[in-house]
């Protein structure tokens, strides 16, 4: 089996909804879309466009839906869709595009831009067009379990240290625990500090939770490379989990797409409700804040501001519980320019991060979030997603800038008061 | 975009004038970019407008006024000060108005008469009002006729702007019985380009707009059949009101002051005539976008269309077509809602077809077989 034009082309004519004919009938080509977007800005290059990322895609509506698209596919007038047209728009629909959102914002006639996007890749998955170091990342996540390659050992040698370091015992496999808590690849490799920052606030705060050695992986590549039947497959393993531990909630790790494929495409692509809820880390963390729970002493002296993840901001709905939550424990919290529900993507969201053939495009369209930083004047900038904060690690790093990246549940953890 | 200080302002220029005011680079790229927008133009034209206009010298710009109440004037000079587009207003050469400049008599007119010597076949002329084609002395201007104003000075004009109602379709003073005959400016000028922006009054940004285009590209802006910028009067005031989804829920007022009045439902009951009025008013909204009549609770009586005055009361409902008789609407519809069916059927299947052929991605698929 292989992947082949016609299953591209068909899984086109499949992904056209309702949402999207009138999504393409009513675009009245203002271009203010190409303004939002964080590639265009940094480039000026028209073909970054986001409604034209979406090119190909139109013209199979056009041709199999409209009537007048018909008459000239039956006259012969229609161009049709080709593999060496698939091969160009690759780089425009997965390189060039994070999924943030901000597009779908902007738009006048209200075309989500972004699901539209997010629908194409499906055809160009199942044509064979999405970038090579994507399929990797899937391949690993749907046959070991997660896009890095990572294994329940690695996670249990991590509670280990965990454990030596706070006395704090990790809950694994516990049934009937209030909350199912998942993290991402990232975490687990790079930032072990989330796992011991949530032992330590969830003991505070006396909250039952448990991880699941069948589904602590958040992240779904699927989602990212535009396959729903591997998004299925991979947002199956937390249902199954979550209903085996029967918990009332499941908590998404500080990551951006994990929190859209479990909070609002996992349903869909599981065709029902799900029997329990799904939140975010910060929501989580805000409720408890609201309902006393957590304790804090002291305030960061230092000057920081805050990096809206894309996905969880912008699509997701989640933009107070930060600013509540930082004003506890910030001094000095400073919003940069955009801040909210139209901050500037890190430029590595949509699996971007994960597609090495982007970099060069990605550090350029790093500059937006760099002048964004420096216009606040601070050094420390904190934020609620692991893929941000690599990226923008990667960003800082690359020109040279002098800002620590942290993240929101583990600056919050320092001031805990502990112990009494 | 890059920062320039100011724009290199040539003397005589627009540019010049901007500076002079203390206008920066970045506020009148600011003003460029909106109404780039707002033209429905690419993005990447915005840059090239502020050079154009920057370097553009002051247009002559000749404006009449006929059978008016002013408000025309009201609107565009007075709604939007002090913001650019009052400045970008000041900055072109306003050769003649008669209500707003300070000579009158003979000197008035020798000004009219100078602007057209010195600009001949490139000024711009502005009229608000209609013509009575009745007797002359219905209304004239130091002792002239308004016909042989209007006839006299298109002569050299470049192109005319006919603002307000009046002088594009003939407004109210044109309304039933029509007492001086009045008839719009495309009535009588048949030579020149002529820009109609109907409304009483016309949005004052809308004029702007035209102004900057024309400043731009040396040309008019795209036109519809009744000869409005497409870019304005591209769609109903109904197709962008915000009150249109409960219209679509079928959610109406009945009174002003009820309960679905306070909640803000539907006005068409109450005779909104949004459906049927082409304008921008639920976009660009009034007074720097605070507000349109609809948002303060009175339905629209459709000002911007030609007869407005004689379309029917003004709270009677739109609920019968303006034109066509019942057995052809019914036939039309019928057909119609046929073809509907029969298309949404037909690319029901198509997605069915699609949906059936689905065949399971698995890993392996996501690549290409090699050949």
């Amino acid at each position: 089996m292989s992947a082949t034009l016609e299953k591209g082309l068909n899984a086109f004519k499949e992904v056209i909804d309702t949402p999207i004919a009138s999504y393409f009938s009513s675009c009245v080509h203002c271009g203010l879309c190409a303004e939002a977007c964080l590639f265009y800005n940094e480039t000026g290059d028209a073909k970054y466009t986001p409604i034209h990322k979406l090119e190909p895609l139109r013209r199979v509506w056009k041709q199999e839906y409209t009537l007048l698209g018909r008459l000239g596919k039956l006259l012969g007038l229609a161009k049709p869709v080709t593999d060496a047209e698939l091969t160009e728009w690759e780089p425009l629909v997965y390189d060039s595009c994070t999924m943030c959102g901000r597009c779908s914002m902007v738009c006048p006639v209200g075309n989500d831009i972004t699901y539209m996007i997010r629908k194409m890749r499906e055809g160009m998955s199942a044509s064979g067009h999405a970038p090579e170091d994507m399929k990797g990342a899937t391949k690993r996540a749907v046959e070991i379990g997660s896009p890095m390659g990572i294994k329940w050992p690695a996670v249990q040698a991590q509670i280990k240290h965990v454990q030596a370091e706070t006395g704090i015992e990790v809950p694994v496999d516990v049934q009937g625990a209030d909350y199912l808590v998942l993290m991402s690849s990232m975490e687990i490799i790079n930032f072990p500090e989330y796992l011991s920052a949530i032992s330590r606030i969830f003991k505070q705060a006396g909250v039952s939770w448990t991880l699941a050695p069948d589904a602590f992986e958040a992240t779904n590549s699927g989602i990212q490379i535009g396959a729903s039947d591997l998004a299925r497959e991979i947002v199956s393993r937390i249902v199954v989990a979550a209903e085996r531990l029967k918990v009332k909630c499941v908590i998404s790790p500080e990551c951006g797409h994990a929190f859209t494929a479990i909070r609002w495409e996992g349903p869909n692509l599981m065709g029902k409700p799900f029997g329990f809820e799904v939140k975010h880390i910060l929501e989580v963390l805000d409720e408890l804040r609201l309902a006393g729970k957590i304790k804090t002493r002291g305030k960061d002296k230092r000057p920081l501001t805050y990096h809206d993840p894309c996905q969880i901001t912008r699509r997701g709905g989640v933009v107070e519980q930060p600013r509540h939550l930082l004003g506890e424990i910030a001094e000095d919290f400073r919003e940069m320019p955009d801040a909210g529900v139209m901050n500037w993507c890190c430029g590595g969201g949509g699996g971007v991060s994960a597609n090495s053939r982007a970099e060069p495009l990605r550090l350029e369209a790093f500059k937006v979030k760099k002048r964004q930083i420096e216009s606040t004047g601070v050094h420390t900038l904190i934020t609620a997603c692991a893929n941000c904060r690599i990226v923008m690690e990667e960003g800082l790093e690359h020109y040279h800038m002098k800002v620590e990246v942290l993240g929101l549940t583990e600056l919050l953890a320092e001031y805990l008061v502990e112990g009494e | 975009m890059k920062q320039k200080q100011m724009m290199d302002a040539l003397p005589g220029t627009v540019g010049e004038g901007l500076a002079q005011r203390g206008v920066d680079r970045r506020e009148f790229l600011k003003f460029c970019t909106a109404m780039t927008a707002m033209l429905a133009l690419p993005p990447s034209m915005a840059s090239v407008m502020a050079e154009a206009i920057a370097r553009a010298r002051r247009q002559s710009v000749i404006w009449l006024s006929f059978q008016e109440c002013t408000g025309c004037t009201e609107s565009i000079t007075r709604s939007h000060s002090p913001t650019l587009e009052t400045l970008i207003f000041d900055l072109i050469s306003l050769d003649y108005h008669h209500t707003l400049q300070a000579a009158s008599g003979a000197a008035a007119e020798h000004a009219r008469e100078q602007a057209m010597k010195d600009n001949d076949g490139k000024y711009l002329l502005i009229v608000d009002g209609s013509i009575p084609m009745g007797d002359p002395g219905y209304s004239c201007i130091a002792g002239i006729s308004n016909y042989d104003m209007l006839v006299e000075t298109a002569k050299g004009a470049a192109a005319i702007v006919a603002v307000g109602t009046c002088a594009a379709y003939g407004g109210i003073p044109k309304a039933d019985p029509n007492p001086t005959g009045a008839v719009s400016v495309s009535d009588i000028v048949k030579d020149k380009p002529i820009i109609n922006v109907p409304g009483c009054p016309p949005i004052p940004v809308v004029m702007t707009g035209v102004l900057a285009h024309f400043l731009t590209f040396g040309s008019i802006p795209e036109l519809d059949a009744l000869g409005r910028p497409k870019s304005f009067y591209g769609e109903t005031i109904h197709d962008r009101c915000y009150r249109r989804p409960f219209y679509d829920q079928g959610k109406f007022a009945e009174t002003f002051d009820d309960e679905a009045a306070r909640k803000g439902w539907c006005l068409f009951k109450l005779g909104c005539k949004g459906p049927v009025t082409y304008n921008a008013c639920a976009t660009t909204k009034w007074n720097e976008g605070t507000s349109f009549p609809i948002e303060s609770g009175h339905g629209c009586i459709g000002c911007s269309e030609p007869n407005f005055w004689d379309a029917g009361p003004l709270y009677k409902a739109l609920s019968m077509p303006v034109s066509g008789t019942g057995s052809m609407l019914g036939t039309a519809a019928a057909a119609g809602a046929a073809v509907g069916v029969a298309v949404t059927w037909y690319n029901r299947s198509t997605k069915a077809q699609a949906k059936a052929a689905h065949a399971k991605v698995t890993v392996q698929e996501l690549t290409r077989e090699e050949k």
